[in-house]
């Protein structure tokens, strides 16, 4: 049993990054009412923007650049913490005007719109970033082997899971304490009321995805020390991201979360058994989910289900 | 025994009763209607009866054979057909071919891989005789989606007939239509009443009134009258209720 | 507007002109393939990748079920015949017949966990199960050989009563991939064509009405993903005899992506030769723009992007509006009162 508690250290650092992506897939599918496949693109995207600006490759050999690659990896760090999600939050901006002709039309459209773009960021990572595997340069000060209950697990692990329960926190806090994010949470639940109500569909429709694809972005940067960083990221992100919120049910910010925790603990502690299968178990695990109990664990008739 | 009947059926959705402890039986041969308010449970009246949803409680029966909780589409194929209020036609075919998918005759060839469709004399007469009751011969080869409104209506009801229900069951056919339009309507069910047993659900106090001959007022989930048109009428329940005021007028 | 639920005009002529052009640009390709700055192994992958998106035209576009996982039947084909060479004979039927069946058999797998969904669950649902097909490929380095494929796998000489082919040249495999692809295109039509194919177009349409005309919906929505999925199968075979090796990157969401989007591009949710065409832009752009610049891939997602929101009739669409206006205004303006034919249709 105690073999099992790195495994499940893992499942929950892993249940909380998973949960970030989520919030913003469901916020997006709330009150959008559309599934975006490239959801998981946006994640990799924010990642792949904070390999650049890392690495300085951006500035090349201009003074600036040699300036940034003077500054201390835990500032620069930091900052593409920062400069990262706002950049995917850019691209996931500009999917959205993108989107907006299908809106009118049937979902098919919208459907194959964001898995075309799926494929399309892809490529363009390929292209801008080459086809292997990257790393990310993160600070010392949370890089390294730290000693817990008995055996070695990684401190970089601890920071994870810590920088997205307060970024959870951050956002509900957002939804909860904010008039943008009463609004938000309002056209998750009703945009034809919010649209009577006099606020500006398109405009919110515009922010919520912005800050959904920040939210992806941010976990894509946070995930790289753990999943690695390759152009395929992407794709392996959208399979848990919805099924999660199928398991969660649709709009609910705790349901997200909590699923989001089932799941990576379902990840993490197949990983103790069957190493290399713990990312097809997540594939499993929506056949086995959203084949018989479609619903999800809080049984509303959604949208999805048109 | 009727025809059909259904008994003490309840349907809830939620924490919202729609249906409570309903029954209605209706006769061969006749035009049953089914009136009320907004939101009183006729059309969740109708998809119970109809198979789309199970009813919580209660029984159904055509010809005494229990099809309470079947499929719709079992309980299509034992005879039981139904015209939407909200159109549902295949927009993309022509006419002929929305009314052909609904023949038993075309049917009965759904595993046909390599045969043809438009060739076979027998399955576009079927279609076109449908199509001539309800006045549709001249559009029969236009697609769906170009007929006007009043078409529409006529060519739902066709899909319906197809069928060659047992009883058919029209929701609100008069909907949207025009005064003229619901006279050819009122005309075309006169016609087909003496062919088919049919349950209405109607909002036009007139039009129904004009042709059924025994109707059931629900409200609140609950039959709360029934009777003849005459015997609504002089019913002080319905006539309070603004729904007699209307057509006994 | 073209539509797939179009009744063909009963004029033998018009109904058999596009399958004979198909059947000569095929028996001649040999000579003007060459004059447009093409190869002969090109000619093998198009008539290849026609049957795959033909047959998943039948599921995509005329059942109106959206499958984004079904390159993982190409590869499942494609490893079946290798396997078939390597474990139980070097034939070429049988290793055929065992692509066809190992694929459908997998179709009939999948799809009678899928069948009863709609939407957006069925087209993730297929992206899992394409997932775990291509990640189960990639791990099971005994039977699969892994990321580093299956190798090695024979043509087979072609046998038929008694005289023998061989399929070494790559001549002699385009003409063999050249007729399953005349095979898939009469089969598909008829089908297309049939009672069964019109239900199947019914359930695209309006799958409530098509329940309450009576119709085991699931069904009918199974058989088509079965049926797309043998014929990706026979692809599959073929693509393994072509490559003489099979790898589980056919299985990717990358290549079960290109299919859709060439169906799509090339018009295959208003028209039968719509995926015909989509297969041939989607090479055309490959080797030809392919050869100007890295990114060719990147140019055609952009352009499927733009279709999507501005043309989803695809190039059939285009060319039949194009075609109209060549015609003149009278055309354009009604194909509803145009006069019928004897037999009541519309020309």
């Amino acid at each position: 049993m105690v073999d099992l508690l790195p495994h499940i250290l893992n499942g929950l650092t892993l249940g909380l990054l998973f949960a970030l992506i989520a919030l913003g897939f469901t916020m997006i599918v709330g009150v959008m009412e559309i599934i975006n496949l490239a959801h998981g693109s946006l994640f990799a995207l924010g990642a792949y923007f904070a390999l650049s600006m890392l690495g300085g490759s951006w500035f090349g050999d201009t003074a600036f650049g040699a300036w940034w690659l003077s500054l201390s990896v835990e500032t620069r760090y930091v900052a593409a913490l920062f400069v990262g999600p706002l950049l995917a939050a850019i691209a996931g901006m500009a999917l959205e005007l993108c989107l907006r002709p299908t809106y009118r039309k049937a979902p098919l459209y919208g459907l194959l719109l964001t898995f075309g773009a799926a494929l399309v960021i892809e490529e363009i990572i390929r292209l801008g970033w080459g086809t292997g595997e990257q790393n990310l340069a993160i600070p010392s000060a949370i890089n390294g082997p730290v000693l817990v209950a008995g055996f070695i697990y990684s401190k970089y692990k601890f920071f994870a899971a810590g920088f997205s329960l307060l970024a959870i926190v951050a956002v509900w806090l957002f939804l909860e304490k904010t008039p943008y994010g009463a609004i938000i949470k309002a056209g998750a639940h009703d945009s034809e009321m919010v649209r009577a109500l006099g606020y500006d569909l398109s405009k919110l429709r515009l922010l919520v995805f912005g800050f959904g694809a920040a939210l992806a972005g941010l976990a894509g940067i946070v995930m790289v020390p753990i999943w690695g960083l390759r152009p395929h990221v992407g794709v392996d992100v959208v399979i848990p991201a919805f099924l999660i919120i199928v398991m969660g049910g649709i709009g609910s910010f705790w349901g997200a979360v909590a699923a989001a925790l089932m799941v990576g603990l379902a990840v993490g502690i197949t990983g103790a058994y069957a190493g290399a299968w713990a990312t097809m178990s997540m594939y499993i695990l929506l056949i086995v989910v959203v084949g018989f109990r479609s619903r999800g664990l809080f049984g509303r008739k959604s949208v999805l289900e048109n | 025994m009727a025809f059909f009947a259904a008994r003490n059926m309840h349907k809830r959705f939620g924490s919202r009763v729609v249906l409570e402890d309903i029954s209605l039986a209706f006769e061969k041969g006749q035009v049953s209607g089914i009136m009320g308010p907004n939101g009183a449970g006729k059309t969740t009246c109708f998809h119970v009866l109809t198979g789309l949803h199970k009813p919580d409680r209660g029984t159904i029966e055509l010809e005494g054979v229990s099809i309470a909780g079947l499929p719709p589409q079992r309980i299509a194929r034992l005879g039981v057909s139904r015209s939407f209020q909200i159109m549902n036609l295949f927009d993309d075919s022509v006419v002929i071919e929305n009314v052909m998918l609904a023949l038993p005759e075309f049917r009965a060839r759904r595993l046909d891989f390599l045969g043809g469709v438009f060739e076979r004399g027998e399955l576009v007469d079927a279609a076109m005789n449908v199509l001539e009751q309800v006045g549709l011969t001249h559009r029969a080869w236009e697609r769906a989606t170009s007929l006007s409104y009043g078409e529409r209506r006529a060519l739902e009801i066709g899909v319906a007939l197809a069928a060659q229900p047992k009883i058919l069951f029209l929701d609100e056919p008069t909907s949207g239509l025009g005064t003229e339009a619901t006279r050819g309507l009122a005309t075309l069910i006169g016609r087909l009443r003496e062919r088919y047993t049919i349950v209405m659900i109607e909002h036009d106090m007139r039009f129904l009134f004009g042709l059924a001959d025994k109707i059931s007022v629900i409200h609140w989930g609950q039959v709360i009258a029934e009777g003849t048109p005459a015997e609504l009428q002089a019913n002080k329940w319905v006539r309070r209720s603004a729904l007699g005021e209307a057509a006994g007028a | 507007m073209i539509s797939l639920s179009d009744i063909p005009s009963r004029s033998t002529v018009r109904h058999w002109v596009p399958i004979a052009v198909l059947a000569l640009a095929l028996a001649f390709a040999p000579w003007w393939l060459p004059t447009v700055g093409l190869y002969q192994y090109l000619g093998i992958e198009i008539t290849i990748w026609m049957i795959f998106a033909l047959g998943f035209n039948l599921l995509f576009g005329y059942a109106g079920l959206h499958s984004f996982g079904h390159g993982a039947y190409l590869g499942i084909g494609a490893y079946a015949f290798g396997l078939f060479q390597q474990q139980v004979a070097v034939s070429l039927w049988g290793g055929l017949a065992a692509a066809i069946f190992a694929a459908g058999l997998a179709g009939a797998v999948v799809g009678a966990f899928i069948s009863h969904r709609r939407g957006i669950y069925y087209a993730l649902l297929t992206i899992a199960f394409g997932q775990v097909f291509w990640f189960t490929s990639m791990k099971l380095h005994g039977i699969t050989g892994g990321e580093d494929g299956l190798l090695g796998i024979p043509r087979p000489p072609l046998t038929f009563f008694g005289l023998e082919f061989s399929l070494r040249d790559n001549l002699a495999l385009f003409y063999l991939s050249a007729f399953c692809l005349l095979a898939t295109v009469l089969i598909l039509w008829r089908l297309v064509h049939s009672p069964f194919g019109r239900v199947l177009q019914a359930l695209r349409q309006n799958e409530t009405r098509a329940r309450f005309a009576g119709y085991e919906v699931w069904r009918f929505k199974w058989a088509a993903f079965v049926i797309s999925a043998m014929f990706a199968g026979l692809a599959g075979g073929l693509f393994s005899m072509a490559q003489q090796s099979a790898y589980p990157d056919v299985m990717s969401l990358h290549q079960s992506g290109l299919i859709v989007m060439m169906v799509l591009v090339g018009g295959g949710l208003v028209s039968f030769w719509g995926p015909v065409f989509g297969v041939i832009l989607y090479f055309v752009t490959r080797d030809v723009l392919g050869g100007i610049t890295e990114t060719w891939l990147l140019w055609f997602g952009l352009m499927f992007m733009a279709m999507v929101i501005l043309r989803p009739e695809g190039l059939a669409g285009m060319f039949h509006l194009a075609w109209n206006r060549l015609r003149g205004a009278r055309a354009v303006s009604t194909p509803l009162t145009s006069e019928p034919d004897l037999a009541g249709r519309k020309t």
